[in-house]
């Protein structure tokens, strides 16, 4: 699944991401490195959703929602 | 030891560097809640111990790579740059994420020292930092400093001064993975995989047989296999034996490895306390209310601009009118020659006085705009707007430098830096001057009340629909135009909502209120001295106002403004003025048709009989307020524009487009206004 797919107040573990590279090793440099929690805290129509990651909260567009992929469900693990 | 110890600031966004920056050096720099406020460069002297040092305060970045313009920038200051100490700015309420960049500092080779900022919130939140364990293991000094209450600055100069020679101090840690042969763990605080170290070694060993001019072999053997594109070019040795493609990845994952070691470690208590910001952002940031809240609190805003700012200046308005009348007096007292007293009575109270008036909508103005940079809520509308941007394809981050736009163009324009796309930077540039900024405020307060009485307010809320509907209609086209280029993804932080700071408040309004006044003794007093010249002389000499320089350039392009309304050739003299600075409109309309307290009940009265024997009414007053909300950008705006798209074509084509808008806006509304 991808993140775009999550249910909002939950946490999962980052599966990997495929995206832009440029994109993809900012995220990471900010801290969104596979295996890492995510914490899906809102999301709206348009698809743009706040995130936590290591402490911090990002607002990220649908696009890259869409490229971020999940391990399950964090809770039920 | 030098003279001179060069000190630069870094940090992530938003972290305070420029709190701190300003606490050293008692600079004013504007500080808020949001990242990339600093945008540029800013240099401060500071003297400690009779020892100079010059601060460097620079623009906030995630990481030292080369993706990012800030990110570059700030990079080649410090390599190439005389930076002697590295200040890392860290907020220690997000201390995971900061550690990321104060690896790769360490990395750089230069000494660092890093200032663990906001304290009083980690500790607010019952957290706990171990500062004995931190410095062990990076090997660099920790101080704990609080830059907005200037808690431990003295001790982190003291231990710059102290520290200025050595890179890394002592280590004592062992990491939990890996074991490498070398004896690398007493010498960096970040080890590698075995794989990446040998390749260190590897590309290390033919930097030093190249023979360049490098200390730092380390970083550059990092950034080698990272495939940095700007080190790779700057060093033009060919490694693709060694390594093939990037591991950029690899090593942001065992960076990131390596701090959850340290966080594990150094950091108690983590997120005990439930956090204020969720709470908040539950209202804030929700998936239906949020963007009518944000089109609430902008309301608001305005509300008080204009009811309590309306208030106030009529207060201000009576010091004013009687500062005037007792110069006017005095003027007569001492006899001065007829046309000096017409030049400061006429020319300078008219127009420079005027203005004054108009202060207290301002200062409401740019106190509300203030608490909503400081509180945090800034990166929280990039978020509420990215759907509705996203149709015109820019990112909500763009919504950003259009949002400052309401308080004053040429900061918002600056403010556009931080879009990382070229296009999205110049389409968001060209279209917000079209945000009413506060000063094009004075010309709707006083046009609104004088022929809209009963729904002045309504007027005047108007102006600051139709300037964002306008821009939004101009950055569609323009992305039409541009083949509609792919949406740019949103990506922003979104800091902790914090009570507003009254000193950063107080240093943000002061700084707006003064240059509020500078304008008004500056352009504001040049415009009106020049423009009672241009009224009363011609060719010939002393002359009567309608044969004036200004009367002959007025009717001169009055036939082109008929069409929208505005034939009046002072009106057209008003509006080629207000070039100079908007609010340069209304007081030239002061010293044009002679009223000397434009914005009183009575300069008001005055006024507006005079418009109306010309057969000025409501629907041109209209016109012309919507032609100043469109035209041309102000003189400063212009530059800056020109500036920040790096190419005056742009600055020109913004006045001539925005022109070419204002006029066939309000031609519409004249047009189809006067069939009822």
């Amino acid at each position: 699944m991808t993140l775009f797919e999550a249910q909002p107040g939950k946490k999962y573990l980052v599966k990997k991401l495929d995206m832009e590279e440029k994109i993809e090793r900012r995220l990471e440099a900010l801290g969104l490195t596979e295996n890492s929690m995510i914490e899906l805290l809102s999301c709206k129509r348009g698809g743009a959703m706040i995130v936590k990651i290591r402490g911090t909260r990002f607002a990220l567009g649908k696009e890259i929602c869409q490229a971020i992929y999940l391990w399950g469900d964090n809770n039920e693990k | 030891m030098k003279n001179e110890l060069t000190v630069g600031f870094i940090g992530n966004p938003n972290c305070g560097k420029t709190t701190l920056f300003n606490a050293y050096t008692g600079a004013k720099l504007k500080v808020a809640n949001w990242p990339g406020v600093t945008v540029e460069k800013k240099e401060g002297v500071f003297c400690y111990h009779q020892h100079n040092y010059k601060l460097v305060d620079l623009p906030g970045i995630y990481s030292l790579t080369s993706y990012t313009l800030e990110e570059k920038l700030s990079r080649r200051y410090i390599l190439e740059g005389d930076v002697d100490v590295i200040i890392n700015v860290v907020d220690a309420s997000c201390l995971e994420r900061n550690l990321f960049l104060t690896l790769q500092l360490i990395e750089l080779g230069k000494p660092v020292v890093l200032a663990l900022n906001m304290m009083d919130i980690v500790e607010e939140r019952g957290m706990e930092i171990d500062l004995h364990r931190l410095p062990e293991m990076l090997g660099i000094p920790v101080v704990p400093v609080c830059a907005r209450k200037k808690k431990g600055i003295d001790v982190l100069m003291h231990t710059v001064s102290h520290h200025q020679d050595k890179p890394i101090g002592a280590l004592e840690h062992q990491h939990a993975k890996g074991d490498h042969c070398h004896d690398h763990h007493s010498e960096y605080p970040i080890v590698y995989s075995d794989k990446i170290e040998d390749l260190i070694d590897a590309v290390t060993e033919r930097i030093c047989a190249a023979n360049k001019n490098i200390i730092n072999h380390r970083w550059y053997a990092l950034k080698v296999l990272e495939h940095d594109s700007e080190i790779m070019e700057e060093l033009n040795i060919d490694f693709s034996d060694i390594v093939p493609h990037s591991l950029e990845k690899e090593i942001i994952n065992q960076k990131y490895d390596f701090i959850e070691e340290i966080i594990a470690e150094v950091l108690m208590n983590k997120e005990k306390k439930q956090q204020m910001t969720d709470k908040i952002d539950l209202f804030l940031t929700h998936p239906i209310w949020g963007m009518p809240i944000f089109f609430g609190i902008m309301a608001l805003i305005f509300f008080l601009t204009f009811s309590v700012g309306d208030l106030l200046a009529e207060w201000f308005s009576f010091l004013i009118d009687g500062v005037s009348s007792a110069i006017s007096t005095g003027l007569d007292l001492i006899s001065v020659a007829p046309w000096l007293k017409s030049l400061i009575v006429d020319g300078i109270i008219a127009g420079v006085g005027g203005i004054l008036t108009f202060l207290p909508n301002i200062f409401i103005l740019f106190l509300c705009l203030s608490f909503l940079e400081d509180s945090g809520y800034m990166s929280r509308v990039a978020y509420v707007m990215d759907s509705l941007m996203g149709r015109i394809g820019l990112s909500g981050r763009a919504f950003i430098p259009m949002l400052l736009g309401f308080g004053c163009t040429v900061p918002a324009l600056m403010a556009a830096r931080t879009l990382e796309n070229k296009s999205d930077k110049l389409r968001t540039i060209l279209v917000t001057p079209f945000m009413s900024c506060s000063a094009r405020l004075p010309v709707y307060v006083l046009f609104s009340q004088m022929f809209f009485p009963k729904n002045a307010m309504l007027v005047a809320y108007s102006m600051y629909i139709i300037g964002p509907v306008v821009a939004i209609i101009a950055a569609l086209i323009m992305w039409l135009f541009t083949g509609k280029e792919k949406k740019p993804a949103l990506l922003i932080e979104l800091p902790e909502y914090k009570t507003p700071n009254g000193r950063s408040i107080a240093i943000y309004v002061w700084e707006k209120v003064k240059d509020y006044l500078t304008k008004a003794g500056t352009t504001i007093f040049i415009a009106s001295v020049i423009l009672w010249f241009l009224l009363n002389f011609n060719f010939t000499g002393l002359c009567d106002m309608n044969e004036s320089f200004a009367a002959s350039i007025g009717k001169l392009l009055s036939p082109v403004m008929k069409p929208v309304g505005l034939s009046q050739w002072q009106i057209v003299v008003a509006l080629i003025s207000g070039i100079a600075a908007k609010e340069v409109v209304v007081s030239s309309c002061g010293v044009l048709f002679g009223i000397p307290n434009i914005n009183s009940a009575a300069g008001i009265a005055s006024f507006g009989a005079i418009l109306t024997g010309m057969g000025f009414t409501g629907l041109n007053a209209f016109c012309l307020m919507l032609f100043c909300l469109l035209y041309s950008p102000c003189a400063a705006a212009i530059a800056t524009l020109g500036r920040e798209a790096n190419s005056q074509k742009w600055a020109v084509f913004s006045v001539v487009y925005q022109t070419g808008i204002a006029w066939l806006v309000s031609f519409l509304v004249f047009q189809i206004g006067s069939l009822f």
